[in-house]
């Protein structure tokens, strides 16, 4: 698996530079060749690049909290509740979130951020409670049983035990949240989107299918290196 | 003196409209092996984990040297309680050296004493450290699983443990062997061990005293022997099922009863000696010993019948041996595999310690009824 | 519910309609087509393990594009319009069909294939008679997986002119019309819950029979 990963890793850096340099030398037009230059694509990157891993990082601890809390002894009536509201949230594309919150606290970069961080936590959450949840209950009798308070059975036990599926659910986290960026756009958040939204409303192929093979490398790209974080946690028991 | 005390405890379960565990009053003596027996939902297991708190008991009290259990802080109760449950319960993330080590961490004993109390531990139950201490409990099987569970649980020396059918996920002879291996180190331990099985050979086996229990209640608390010879009731005796005599014999060792000993005889005696010897003997057999005292074979009126004019040429090897702590059932086995009507004793160095007839096993179970 | 929400399903509901049957259309038929294509292909993967080992990565390497990504590679090949949609909304419905219909069939005790060989069943008359059946659960699961998902990627396939709920959402950024917005986000959750338990219920009534 581990080298499957890195031929993909290698492969889509490779590819994105190669698209690039295409596009950047055959813009196919003055209009597209605004957007179509080393600068404007650096910038569009570092936007998309950035609002994935702000919303991650925070939706990451938001969630994994969560998730703690949500298989503790004394919320296991609350589980069913939050289960349902969880499937229910998921039948929400990203895209309705991005807009709602654009139409309270208007465009840009933050609106998308907290847009995206809300519609990340999803999938961590799920897996940190599945993950929990599927421990062998023998183990954590047997660790509670012997005297290891509630801190150690967290921090020694469960966590390290539920690591991989937390991590699997990082993963999804964050490929949909690169495909989610490239639709903040739409309200004005830079990002890779730019280039299709753009290409999309004066009618430029070139644009369209440059921004279409760079989002999608950069999707599969983080992807497959998150999937090589998570083998390796599997690995290890 | 009493290790545990078990006063008018009751457990319900919330939702359930029968109680788990209907008054138990029971008391276990200290360095005793006090077994729980039952079929299964009779309450056994509740029993168990409400003396480490793992179950709270919905009323009455569970005194631990004289301490009320509710009164002590439940991790500090837990660390020195030594726990072994049925599903074993290794970290299947840490070693096999963390997973004994885990009670070891956390008292936050200094890192080389852990190690070493580690190895000591693992070899007490029969792993070589060297061997075991890295590997994954992936890596073991099942028996070896168990063992570990066991050394996790020792590692601290508790005086008290908890144990759920320890010896239950491996076959028969596994089983066997590590429940041999078990009372060996009880031997030295003198733990107060509470244990809870279903299998009531296995009861009558390890347990000093037995509680039977059935839908949450006690219905005898004995000896084995008291158990087999005295069942309370009809469920106890068909609980401890047929051949009770048989059992019996299990209980009672060949150092425990009194045996006739047999006249001795060297090698270089003569043949006329040793006809006279077997004559006065009572079983008819006289035993032939080295210069060592130790039992090399023996003569009876058949071997007479040789030619040869001194012991060494006539004598038979001695066959039918039994060591002191034998029981009485392998005693008889034996005899009934060599056809003989009595075995012969002999002690660790090979020395004859008297012979055991058919009629001494009649008497000691007689005796003891 | 706000007044002026209220009153914004009430005036436009035959718009809403329409845009619902739209909605409606293309994630039913792109599910269709993916079910045809994506059970087959599933089959196949299960007979020959090479075609598995590119099927599965492949369709799994297209679940991490985004959707607009893709939908923009469409274009040049088929422009704008419901056909780039429609494929758009296959692609993304084959993954879970494709896996789960290769997983169930994989997952079912070899002892059952093994014994209705014994009997003298051909591998046409298992297939149907055995395998098929007993995976049906899990490709339903799979089934009902894609057509939850679509119905939120199809949101997006307004962007490339093929209509839907997405409409909805554009227009409402586009004119900041909140509104219209959040009828659009309900209408398109509550498609999609409808489809999950509905087909959940399917599910239980198809494999009811099964022990």
């Amino acid at each position: 698996m581990n080298r499957q990963n890195l031929i993909w890793i290698t492969a889509s850096f490779l590819l994105s530079v190669a698209t690039i340099f295409y596009f950047v030398n055959n813009p196919g037009g003055k209009m597209a060749a605004r957007l179509l230059n080393f600068e404007t694509i650096t910038k569009a990157y570092q936007q998309h690049i950035l609002m994935v891993f702000v919303a991650s990082a925070a939706a990451i601890i938001v969630s994994v909290s969560l998730g703690i809390l949500i298989t503790r002894p004394f919320f296991s009536q609350w589980a069913p509740i939050v289960d349902n509201i969880v499937n229910i949230a998921q039948t929400i594309p990203s895209l309705a979130i991005l807009a709602l919150f654009f139409t309270y606290l208007g465009r840009g970069f933050s609106t998308a951020v907290f847009a995206l961080w809300l519609y990340a936590l999803l999938p961590i959450l799920r897996n940190t409670s599945a993950g929990i949840q599927n421990i062998s209950p023998g183990i954590i009798e047997a660790a509670r049983g012997m005297g290891m308070s509630n801190l150690h059975i967290l921090t020694r036990i469960e966590l390290p035990l539920a690591l991989p599926v937390i991590m699997g659910g990082i993963r999804t986290s964050a490929v949909i949240t690169v495909g989610a960026a490239a639709l903040a756009s739409f309200i004005g958040a830079g990002g890779l989107g730019d280039l299709i939204v753009t290409g999309l409303t004066v009618s430029r192929n070139t644009l369209v299918v440059a921004g279409g093979i760079l989002s999608a490398l950069l999707a599969i790209f983080l992807d497959q290196v998150l999937d090589l974080i998570e083998n390796s946690l599997r690995v290890r028991q | 003196m009493i290790k545990i005390k078990y006063e008018n405890v009751v457990k319900q379960f919330p939702g359930s409209d029968h109680l788990a565990v209907d008054n138990l009053n029971m008391e276990v003596h200290e360095g005793e092996i006090c077994i729980l027996v039952g079929p299964s939902g009779c309450g056994k297991t509740t029993s168990m984990k409400m003396t480490n708190r793992i179950f709270e008991h919905t009323s009455g009290h569970i005194y631990i040297d004289g301490i009320d259990n509710r009164d002590i802080n439940p991790i500090q109760l837990r660390l020195g309680i030594g726990y072994v449950i049925q599903e074993i319960g290794l970290f299947p993330h840490m070693s096999i050296a963390d997973n004994v080590a885990t009670v070891l961490v956390e008292k936050k004993w200094p890192k080389n004493k852990i190690r070493q109390r580690v190895d000591e531990m693992l070899n007490l139950v029969g792993l070589d450290p060297k061997i075991y201490s890295h590997r994954r409990p992936s890596g073991l099987s099942g028996g070896q699983r168990q063992r570990v569970g066991v050394a996790r649980a020792l590692a601290s020396d508790p005086p008290v443990m908890l144990m759920d059918e320890p010896f239950g996920a491996v076959d028969p002879i596994t089983r066997a062997r590590l429940q041999n291996e078990f009372l060996r180190l009880q031997e030295q331990m003198k733990k107060t061990i509470i244990f809870v099985t279903h299998d009531i050979d296995e009861a009558i086996k390890m347990g000093d005293r037995i509680a039977v229990m059935r839908h949450g209640q006690l219905v005898q608390y004995a000896t084995p022997d008291d158990l087999l010879s005295m069942p309370a009731n009809e469920f106890v005796s068909s609980l401890v099922g047929g051949n009770r005599s048989i059992k019996r014999l299990n209980l009672i060792r060949v150092e425990d009863i009194e045996r006739y000993s047999p006249p001795t005889v060297a090698e270089g005696d003569s043949k006329i000696k040793v006809a006279e010897a077997v004559e006065d003997s009572k079983l008819g057999v006289a035993l032939v010993v080295d210069d060592q005292g130790k039992l090399i074979g023996t003569v009876t009126s058949t071997d007479l019948k040789r030619n040869g004019d001194y012991v060494k040429d006539i004598y038979s090897e001695a066959h039918d041996l039994v060591g002191l702590e034998s029981t009485l059932r392998d005693t008889l086995s034996i005899m009934l595999g060599y056809g003989e009507g009595y075995a012969l004793a002999v002690d660790q160095d090979g020395k004859p310690r008297g012979a055991v007839s058919v009629d001494d096993i009649f008497s000691a179970v007689k005796d003891n009824e | 519910m706000s007044q002026t929400l209220w009153d914004f399903f009430v005036t436009r509901q035959d718009m809403l309609l329409g845009l619902v049957l739209e909605h409606v259309g293309i994630v039913l038929l792109a599910v269709a087509i993916a079910i045809v294509i994506g059970v087959t292909l599933g089959l196949l993967s299960s007979y020959y393990l090479t075609l598995a080992s590119i099927i599965l990565p492949f369709t799994q390497i297209m679940m991490t594009v985004p959707s607009i990504a893709l939908l923009a590679l469409f274009i040049p090949i088929f422009g704008t319009g419901f056909l780039n949609g429609l494929i758009g909304l296959v692609v993304y419905s084959l993954l879970p069909i494709v896996r789960n219909t290769y997983i169930g069939i994989k997952e079912i005790d070899k002892g059952i294939i093994e014994a209705a060989q014994g009997m003298g069943m051909s591998e046409r008359r298992i297939l149907l008679k055995v395998k098929i059946p007993l995976a049906l659960p899990v490709i339903l699961a799979g089934v009902r997986t894609a057509t939850v998902m679509v119905t939120g990627i199809a949101a997006i396939v307004s962007a490339v002119g093929a209509g839907g709920l997405g409409e909805l959402i554009f227009r409402g950024i586009a004119r900041t019309y909140r509104d219209m917005i959040i009828a659009g986000t309900i209408l398109i959750s509550l498609l999609g819950i409808a489809a999950d338990y509905g087909l959940k219920a399917a599910e239980r009534s198809l494999t009811k029979h099964q022990c």
